[in-house]
C-alpha cells in the first residue's frame, strides 16, 4: 500500500521536482548548458568548466549537479558517451568518437567521481541531490546503453562511497532508501555487500555502522515484494530465493566478524537482525548464542534488543529461556526511562505477561515494580505503566487483591513488606503487599495520571486498554492535548500579590533572596 | 353643518367610552324593595343533604325571572320585530360597530375620527366657502379645545362670548328686501355678507391680543412695583423685636437640611464578616476546583455502619472524619482539643487574621480604583495614598520589610515628580519601551500603574484593546529584561517584577479571558523552543513566567488551562535537563520552589521534584568509591556528579545563613559558597515538603526512602552548622515519613442499595351501581354528552318561548288592526246610517209634503 502510494507520489513529484530544478539552477549557469547543449558539435571545454565547478566549494553545488544531470543525460541519449560497461567495445568506440567523445568520457567519469564525494557532503540538500542524480544517471545510462545492462559498477562504487564516508551519511541514506525499495536495486546491492564488508567491525566501528545503516535499508519484507517496483525497467528479474542467499552470506559475514564490538555498533547489528534479517534467515537457531551473549554482557537497549530476538526465537524455533522472565524483570529500573527503546520494553512486556498461567506471585512482583516506577518516571510512562498495572490486575483476577484487601487485613497497618532490591521476582514478596503506590499517584499534579490512577477506588474496566496508541506518546503530546482543551476557564488568583511572594504559602521569596 | 355633526360624533363616542358614573344613591334599594313578597318565592325542596354540594337553587323567584326574561325580549327579539320588513332602520356603520365598552379602545376611536374627517373633507369641498369658521373645530372628548382652553384661561372670565350671528341690521335688509339698493343681486349680497363676517371676526382677534398684551406688561410691571410695596412696610419690619433664642431654635429646626438619608454605615466588624464570607465562598469554590470529581471516595476509609434505611442525603460525607476525632481532651499545655484539632485551629486562626489582612488591602485597591474613575486628575495624592497604604501592611508579615521600607518611601518621594500624570497607551512595543527606559525601575512600575489608571476600560470602550495590549507588552518586556540579565541588573530586574505584581494582578483581572491567552500563548511558544533541545534549560524569562502564572491564577485547581500545562513544562524541564552549571542547579531549585508553590494548596506531587532532589543532594557527596544509584538526568559518575561536593579541606564554617541569590541564576562557575547554599536550600526544601505537604498522602515513604542513604552519605562535617542542623531536621523528618505503616487498600465500602420506594398508587373505586363502570376518557366524553343535551334542551326552550312571545307580539298586532278596522267599519256603519237616516228623513218630508 505505502509503496504504491509512493509510487504515485512520486510521479506527482516528478513535475514538481522540474520546477526546484529549474529554481534551484542559476540563470547563467542554466544559459551555459543550454547554449552547450543546443551547439551542434560538443564543446569538450565547456562541459569541463561546468564540472570543475562542482569542485569549486563557492558554486552553488545543487545546481551545477543539476545542470550536470541534464548535460549527461542529453549526452547519453546522444551516444556521445557510452556506458562504462562498453569498455570492451571501446577500441570501436574510439574509432567511430571523434576526439572529444573521449574528452567527454573523461569528464563524465571525472563528475561521477565528484558526485560521489557530495554523497557524504554535510550539507543534507547536497548530499541528497547527488545520491538522487547518481541514481538517474545510472538508470540514463541502463536505458541508453546497447546491451541494456545494469550499470552494476556505478551501484557499487556509490555503495563504497557510502560505506567508506567518515560521518554517517544520513541524508545520502535516506535519499538512498527511496531507491531500495525498487527490487533490482534490493538485489544488486546484496550482491554486492559481501564483496564490500569491511575486514573488521572493531577497528573500523564508522564503516562497520554504515554498513550496517545500508542494509538496515533493505527490506525485503512483504509490502516492497508486492509493491514490485523496479528502479530500470520492469524486465530486470528479480528471485526471492537468490536474495535471500544472498542475505544469508551477508549476515553470515557480520556474525563472523562480530565480536568484542562496541555497544553503538553491537546496538545496530541487533536492530538490523531485528527488522530485516531474522525473518529471512535460513536457521535463525544459530543466533541463539549470539543473543544469549548479548543478553547476559549488556544490561540496558542491547539486552531488551536481545530480549527480543530471543522472544522471537521463542515463538519460532521453540527455545526454552528458563530466566527470561527474571531477565525482563531486572530491566524494569528508574534508568530505563531514558533509553531509547522503552516503548520496545512495555511491548514485549506485555506480550511476555500475556499467558494467564503465570505464577500470580511472578506478576505481582511486576505490578508492583511497575507501580514503583510509575512514581518516578516522566508523565507518558507514568501513564502507561497505571494502563498496564490494570491490565495485569484484569488479566491475573487473583491480583485484585493488591488493591481488595479483605476487612480483616485491612484493619492493621504494615511496612510495604515487597523488597525491592530483591532480583528474583518471585521472593520480593509483592502479593503481601498492596498498591499503595496508586493511591500516592492519585495525587499526581497532572490530571492525566492522577485520572489513571483512579481506577483502584472505581470499579475496574471491563476491557482491557490498548497500550499499543500510549506507546507512541510522548511528553509533548500530553503538553499539546493539554492546551488543545476546548473548554476554557481560567480561574484566578483570589488574592493581590503585593510582590514577587504569594500572600499565602509562599515558597519561593522564602528560599530566594528577591526582595 | 360639518362642525356640528363632528361634535355629536365625538359626544356619542365620549358617551360610549365614558365610564358610567351614576349618583351613589340610585344603587341603594328602598326598605320596600327588599322585602320578598313570601308568595312570590317558589322552594326547591332538597330530598338530601350532600356535603361539599354548593346549591344554587334552593329557591327562585318566578315572577321576577319570568318578567325578566320577558323584558329582555322586548328589548332585543320585540326590537327587532318591530323594524322586520323594514327599510328606514337606523344604522351603525362607524369602524369598529360591533365593539363595545372596553373593546372600543384608542385606536378605535382613532380610527373613526380619521374616517369621519376624510369623508367630511370629500363632502365638504363644495360647501366650504359657506363654512364662515375657517379653522375646523377640534374637540376633544366632546368638546373643543377652545373650550377645554377657556377653561385654562384665567382672563376667560371678563370676556363675553360674542355673537356669532349676524347682525339684525344686515338680517332685515337681507332677509326682506326692502332698502333702496335691491338692484345687488344675491350673489353679490352673500359675497359681501361673507367677507364683512371675516372682517369682524379678525377685529375681534386683534382686539382680544392687544388686550392680552396689555395684561401682560401690567403683569410683568407687577414685579417692579412689589419691591416698594415690600419697602413700605419695611418700617413695621424694623419694629419687630430680636428674635430670641428660641424663635432662632425653632427657625433652624425649620431650615436647616435634616440629615438626609444615606445607606445605613456598615460597621467595620460586619466590613469584616462580609469580605470573611466572600473569601470563604471564594475558598469554597477552589477546594471543589481542587476536587477532581468523585475524588473524595477515599479507599480504605473505615466508615461507620450503614444501613440500608439510611437515606443518603450527604449527613454523615462532611461531618464524617472530624467527629472522629473530636473527642474533648487536653494537651501537656492544658489547652482544650485534640492535637490534630488545635493544629488546624492555629492554621485557621493564621488564615484569618492573613485573611483580614487582606480584606484591608482590597479595601484599599478598591477605594483606589474607585477614585481613579471620578478624579483623573488628581493622581498624585492618589499614587501616594495607594502605593504606601497598598505596599506597607503587607510587608509587616515579611521579616524583610525593615529593609525595604525606606527604601519605598524614598522612591515614593523622588519618583512623583518627574513622571506625567497622563500616559497614552503606547502603539508598539518599541514606543513602549522607549517610553520605560527614561526612568528608573519603580518610576517604571509606576508609568505601568498611571497607564492602566489612564486607559481602564471603565473610561473608555477602546481601552479594552489597550489594556490587552498593555498586558502583552509587559510580558514581552519582562522577556526582554530576563533573557539576557547580567550577574549585575538581575536583581534590579526583579525587584521591578516583584513591584509590578499588583499591576500585572489587576491587569489579568480586567479581561482574564485575553490576557491568560497571551499568557498561554507565550508559554506555548516558550515550550516549543524548549522541545527543539530539551537537554537544556529554558531561558530564565520563561522561569518568570511559570512565577506569574502561580501568583495570578489558581493553581490549586485540579485542571486549569494554563496551570496544568506549566506543571507539564515544569516536570519535563526537571525531568530532562541536564544540570551541569551553577546555572542550571539555581533555576531547576528556582522550577521546584515554584511547583511547590503550585501543589502548597492542593498538595498534589510533582515527581521530578524529588528527582531533582535527590540529584542535588547526590551531587553534594563526594564520592571516591562507592556508586550511588541515580536516575538521569543526574549522571551517576563523572566530573558532574559531583559538582556540589566540597573538598575536606575548605573553610566552611564561616559561611552564615544564606538564601539563594539572583545572580545563581545567570553565573556559571560553581562557588564554594553555592555549594553549602544549594544544600542548604535543599535540604530545608526536603524538609518542607514532606512537613506540609507529603507527609500526610499514604505512600510517601516510596518518595522518602531514597533520600534517606543519600543523606547518610552527606559529609555533614565540613558544613557549617545551620546546614548541618538542616541536615538532622530534614532526616528527622525523612526517617519518620519512611516508616510509615499503611493498611492494604480496600475497595470503599459499597453504598447500600437502598430499597425500591414506590409512589401508592390509588385505585379510585365507585361503588355505584347505576351507573356502569368507565374510563376516565369515556366517563369525561359522557359527562360532555350530558352537557350538551341540557344545553340543547335549554335552547329549545328558549327558541320556544321566543316564538311563543313572537306570536304573541303577532297575535297582539293583530287583535289591535283588526280592532282599529273593526272601528272603522262601525264608523262607517254609523256614518251611513246617519246619512240613511237622513235620506229618510228627507224622503219622510218629501211624503208629508205630498199629503
Amino acid at each position: 500500500m505505502k509503496q504504491t502510494n509512493l509510487a504515485k507520489k512520486s510521479v506527482n513529484k516528478q513535475t514538481a521536482d522540474l520546477a526546484v530544478k529549474r529554481a534551484n539552477v542559476p540563470a547563467d549557469l542554466q544559459q551555459k548548458a543550454n547554449d552547450f547543449l543546443n551547439s551542434s558539435n560538443v564543446n569538450a571545454k565547456d562541459l569541463k568548466e561546468i564540472v570543475y565547478l562542482l569542485e569549486n566549494p563557492d558554486s552553488n553545488a545543487v545546481g551545477v549537479m543539476h545542470v550536470l544531470e541534464v548535460i549527461f543525460r542529453n549526452l547519453l541519449k546522444r551516444k556521445i558517451i557510452l556506458a562504462v560497461e562498453n569498455k570492451k567495445n571501446k577500441a570501436k568506440a574510439k574509432a567511430q568518437a571523434k576526439e572529444s567523445n573521449a574528452k567527454c568520457q573523461i569528464l563524465y567519469n571525472k563528475a561521477w567521481s565528484l558526485l560521489l564525494t557530495n554523497l557524504s557532503s554535510t550539507s543534507k540538500e547536497e548530499a541528497g541531490v547527488a545520491i538522487k542524480i547518481c541514481m538517474q544517471l545510472i538508470a540514463a545510462e541502463a536505458k541508453h546503453s546497447s546491451s541494456n545492462a545494469w550499470p552494476v559498477e556505478r551501484l557499487r562504487s556509490i555503495l563504497e562511497a557510502l560505506i567508506n564516508s567518515e560521518a554517517t551519511p544520513t541524508a545520502a541514506l535516506a535519499e538512498f532508501a527511496k531507491y531500495t525499495c525498487c527490487l533490482d536495486v534490493l538485489q544488486l546491492t546484496y550482491e554486492l555487500l559481501p564483496e564490500l564488508a569491511p575486514n573488521s567491525f572493531v577497528d573500523t566501528p564508522n564503516i562497520a555502522f554504515n554498513y550496517l545503516a545500508i542494509i538496515n535499508l533493505l527490506d525485503l519484507g512483504k509490502t516492497v515484494l508486492n509493491a514490485k517496483q523496479y528502479h530500470i525497467g520492469p524486465e530486470s528479474s528479480f528471485d526471492y530465493e537468490q536474495t535471500r542467499q544472498l542475505l544469508n552470506t551477508a549476515w553470515n559475514g557480520i556474525i563472523a566478524a562480530c565480536s568484542g564490538l562496541d555497544e553503538k555498533v553491537h546496538r545496530q547489528v541487533l536492530v538490523v537482525l531485528l527488522e530485516r534479517i531474522l525473518p529471512h534467515l535460513e536457521n535463525p537457531i544459530l543466533l541463539t548464542d549470539f543473543l544469549m551473549d548479548s543478553l547476559h554482557q549488556f544490561d540496558g537497549p542491547i539486552a531488551l534488543l536481545a530480549l527480543q530476538g530471543i522472544f522471537t526465537l521463542m515463538q519460532q524455533q521453540n527455545i526454552t529461556y528458563p530466566d527470561v522472565y527474571q531477565k525482563l524483570y531486572n530491566m524494569f529500573y528508574p534508568r530505563m526511562f531514558y533509553n531509547k527503546y522503552k516503548a520496545r520494553l512495555f511491548y514485549l512486556a506485555d506480550i511476555f505477561l500475556t499467558s494467564t498461567h503465570l505464577p500470580e506471585s511472578l506478576v505481582a512482583a511486576f505490578v508492583k515494580r511497575l507501580a514503583r516506577l510509575a512514581l518516578k518516571s516522566p508523565t507518558e510512562d507514568a501513564i502507561i505503566m497505571i494502563r498496564f498495572i490494570c491490565n495485569l490486575l484484569l488479566r491475573h483476577t487473583g491480583l485484585q487483591r493488591l488493591i481488595c484487601a479483605t476487612g480483616a487485613a485491612s484493619a492493621i497497618e504494615i511496612a510495604d513488606p515487597y523488597d525491592e532490591t530483591e532480583v528474583d521476582p518471585v521472593k520480593a514478596g509483592a502479593l503481601k503487599s498492596s498498591l499503595w503506590e496508586l493511591l500516592l499517584l492519585q495525587k499526581h499534579a497532572v490530571p492525566d495520571v492522577a485520572n489513571a490512577a483512579r481506577f483502584i477506588t472505581k470499579s475496574l474496566p471491563i476491557v482491557e486498554f490498548d497500550l499499543s496508541s500510549l506507546l507512541e506518546m510522548k511528553e509533548c503530546d500530553i503538553f499539546d492535548d493539554e492546551v488543545k482543551k476546548e473548554a476554557k476557564h481560567f480561574t484566578m488568583a483570589h488574592e493581590r500579590p503585593t510582590n514577587f511572594g504569594l500572600p499565602q504559602f509562599d515558597v519561593v521569596t522564602k528560599y530566594w533572596d528577591i526582595l | 353643518m360639518g362642525a356640528k355633526s363632528k361634535k355629536s360624533n365625538a359626544d356619542a363616542v365620549y358617551s360610549k367610552k365614558s365610564v358610567k358614573t351614576s349618583n351613589p344613591f340610585d344603587a341603594a334599594i328602598s326598605q320596600t324593595a327588599k322585602r320578598l313578597n313570601p308568595f312570590d318565592v317558589h322552594v326547591n325542596k332538597e330530598k338530601f343533604k350532600i356535603l361539599g354540594r354548593i346549591c344554587k337553587h334552593d329557591r327562585g323567584l318566578p315572577g321576577v325571572s319570568r318578567a325578566k326574561a320577558h323584558q329582555k325580549r322586548v328589548e332585543t327579539l320585540g326590537k327587532q320585530y318591530a323594524v322586520k320588513h323594514k327599510t328606514n332602520k337606523f344604522m351603525d356603520h362607524r369602524i369598529g360597530k360591533h365593539l363595545t365598552g372596553e373593546q372600543l379602545t384608542e385606536s378605535v376611536m382613532n380610527a373613526r375620527f380619521l374616517a369621519e374627517k376624510l369623508s367630511q373633507v370629500r363632502a365638504s369641498n363644495k360647501a366650504e366657502k359657506f363654512n364662515l369658521n375657517d379653522d375646523e373645530l377640534l374637540t376633544h372628548r366632546g368638546q373643543t379645545l377652545e373650550e377645554i382652553e377657556k377653561y385654562r384661561d384665567e382672563r376667560s372670565d371678563d370676556e363675553e362670548l360674542e355673537d356669532e350671528g349676524l347682525d339684525a341690521e344686515f338680517t332685515s335688509t337681507a332677509h326682506f328686501g326692502g332698502g333702496g339698493d335691491a338692484a345687488q343681486d344675491r350673489q353679490a349680497a352673500i359675497e359681501e355678507m361673507i367677507s364683512e363676517q371675516k372682517r369682524r371676526k379678525n377685529e375681534i382677534a386683534k382686539d382680544k391680543d392687544e388686550v392680552h398684551d396689555l395684561t401682560e406688561k401690567l403683569d410683568a410691571n407687577y414685579k417692579d412695583l412689589l419691591s416698594l410695596v415690600a419697602q413700605a412696610t419695611k418700617d413695621e419690619q424694623h419694629e419687630k423685636p430680636p428674635p430670641d433664642a428660641y424663635d432662632k431654635l425653632l427657625k433652624e429646626m425649620i431650615f436647616e437640611p435634616r440629615g438626609s438619608v444615606t445607606d445605613k454605615l456598615i460597621k467595620p466588624e460586619e466590613l469584616a464578616k462580609q469580605e470573611a464570607a466572600r473569601l470563604e465562598k471564594l475558598e469554597n469554590e477552589r477546594l471543589r476546583r481542587m476536587k477532581a470529581d468523585g475524588e473524595e471516595q477515599e479507599t480504605n476509609i473505615q466508615t461507620t455502619h450503614r444501613s440500608a434505611d439510611d437515606l443518603d442525603d450527604g449527613y454523615f460525607a462532611a461531618g464524617n472524619d472530624d467527629d472522629a476525632d473530636d473527642t474533648l481532651a487536653y494537651d501537656l499545655d492544658g489547652n482544650l482539643g485534640t492535637h490534630l484539632n488545635s493544629k488546624k485551629d492555629y492554621q485557621t486562626g493564621q488564615s484569618d487574621d492573613k485573611s483580614a489582612e487582606d480584606s484591608e488591602n482590597e479595601d484599599d485597591g478598591e477605594e483606589s480604583n474607585s477614585d481613579s474613575d471620578s478624579e483623573v486628575d488628581n493622581l498624585s495624592d492618589l499614587k501616594e495614598s495607594g502605593s504606601e497604604s497598598d505596599s506597607e501592611p503587607d510587608h509587616t508579615p515579611q521579616p524583610k520589610t525593615t529593609k525595604i521600607k525606606p527604601q519605598k518611601q524614598k522612591f515614593s518621594e523622588t519618583a512623583d515628580t518627574s513622571i506625567p500624570y497622563t500616559i497614552k497607551m503606547p502603539k508598539t512595543y518599541e514606543d513602549f519601551t522607549e517610553l520605560l527606559v527614561k526612568y528608573t525601575p519603580t518610576q517604571q512600575v509606576t508609568v505601568v500603574e498611571r497607564i492602566i489608571k489612564c486607559n481602564h476600560p471603565k473610561l473608555e470602550g477602546v481601552n479594552r484593546e489597550n489594556v490587552v495590549k498593555l498586558y502583552a507588552f509587559l510580558l514581552h518586556y519582562i522577556k526582554d529584561m530576563f533573557e539576557d540579565a547580567s550577574e549585575q541588573d538581575i536583581g534590579l530586574h526583579f525587584q521591578f517584577v516583584s513591584q509590578l505584581m499588583p499591576q500585572l494582578h489587576d491587569l489579568s483581572h480586567l479581561n482574564s479571558e485575553r490576557m491568560s491567552n497571551t499568557l498561554l500563548d507565550l508559554i506555548k511558544e516558550k515550550y516549543a523552543e524548549y522541545r527543539k533541545n530539551h537537554k537544556a534549560y529554558p531561558t530564565l524569562d520563561t522561569l518568570i513566567y511559570f512565577k506569574l502564572v502561580s501568583n495570578l491564577y489558581s493553581t490549586s485547581d485540579f485542571r486549569h488551562p494554563l496551570a496544568t500545562p506549566t506543571y507539564i513544562f515544569m516536570q519535563h524541564i526537571l525531568s530532562r535537563a541536564r544540570v551541569r552549571t551553577r546555572q542550571d542547579i539555581a533555576m531547576g531549585l528556582f522550577i521546584v520552589t515554584i511547583a511547590l508553590e503550585f501543589s502548597s494548596r492542593s498538595k498534589r506531587l510533582l515527581p521530578a521534584i524529588f528527582n531533582f532532589l535527590l540529584g542535588i543532594v547526590h551531587m553534594a557527596i563526594a564520592k571516591r568509591h562507592e556508586q550511588l544509584e541515580i536516575v538521569p538526568p543526574f549522571e551517576r559518575d563523572g566530573p558532574f556528579s559531583k559538582l556540589l561536593a566540597i573538598p575536606a579541606t575548605s573553610e566552611t564554617k564561616t559561611l552564615l545563613p544564606q538564601k539563594l541569590q539572583t545572580a545563581d541564576l545567570v553565573t556559571h562557575t560553581i562557588s564554594l559558597d553555592f555549594k553549602v547554599r544549594a544544600l542548604d536550600t535543599t535540604l530545608c526544601l526536603i524538609k518542607q515538603i514532606f512537613d506540609e505537604q507529603m507527609g500526610e498522602h499514604t505512600g510517601a515513604c516510596y518518595l522518602a526512602g531514597p533520600f534517606l542513604p543519600l543523606i547518610e552519605h552527606l559529609p555533614v562535617n565540613l558544613y557549617p552548622d545551620h546546614v548541618q542542623q538542616h541536615c538532622a531536621e530534614a532526616k528527622s523528618t525523612l526517617k519518620s515519613v519512611a516508616e510509615q505503616k499503611m493498611k492494604p487498600l480496600a475497595p470503599p465500602d459499597k453504598k447500600p442499595k437502598a430499597l425500591r420506594l414506590l409512589e401508592p398508587r390509588f385505585e379510585v373505586v365507585y361503588d355505584d351501581k347505576r351507573r356502569p363502570k368507565m374510563s376516565k376518557q369515556k366517563e369525561e366524553r359522557v359527562k360532555l354528552l350530558h352537557k350538551i343535551k341540557r344545553e340543547k334542551k335549554g335552547a329549545i326552550r328558549e327558541i320556544r318561548r321566543d316564538t311563543a312571545f313572537v306570536q304573541d307580539l303577532k297575535l297582539k298586532q293583530q287583535i289591535r288592526s283588526d280592532k282599529e278596522r273593526h272601528e272603522k267599519v262601525k264608523r262607517i256603519y254609523q256614518e251611513a246610517s246617519v246619512q240613511q237616516g237622513e235620506l229618510n228623513e228627507l224622503a219622510r218630508s218629501k211624503k208629508r209634503k205630498k199629503f
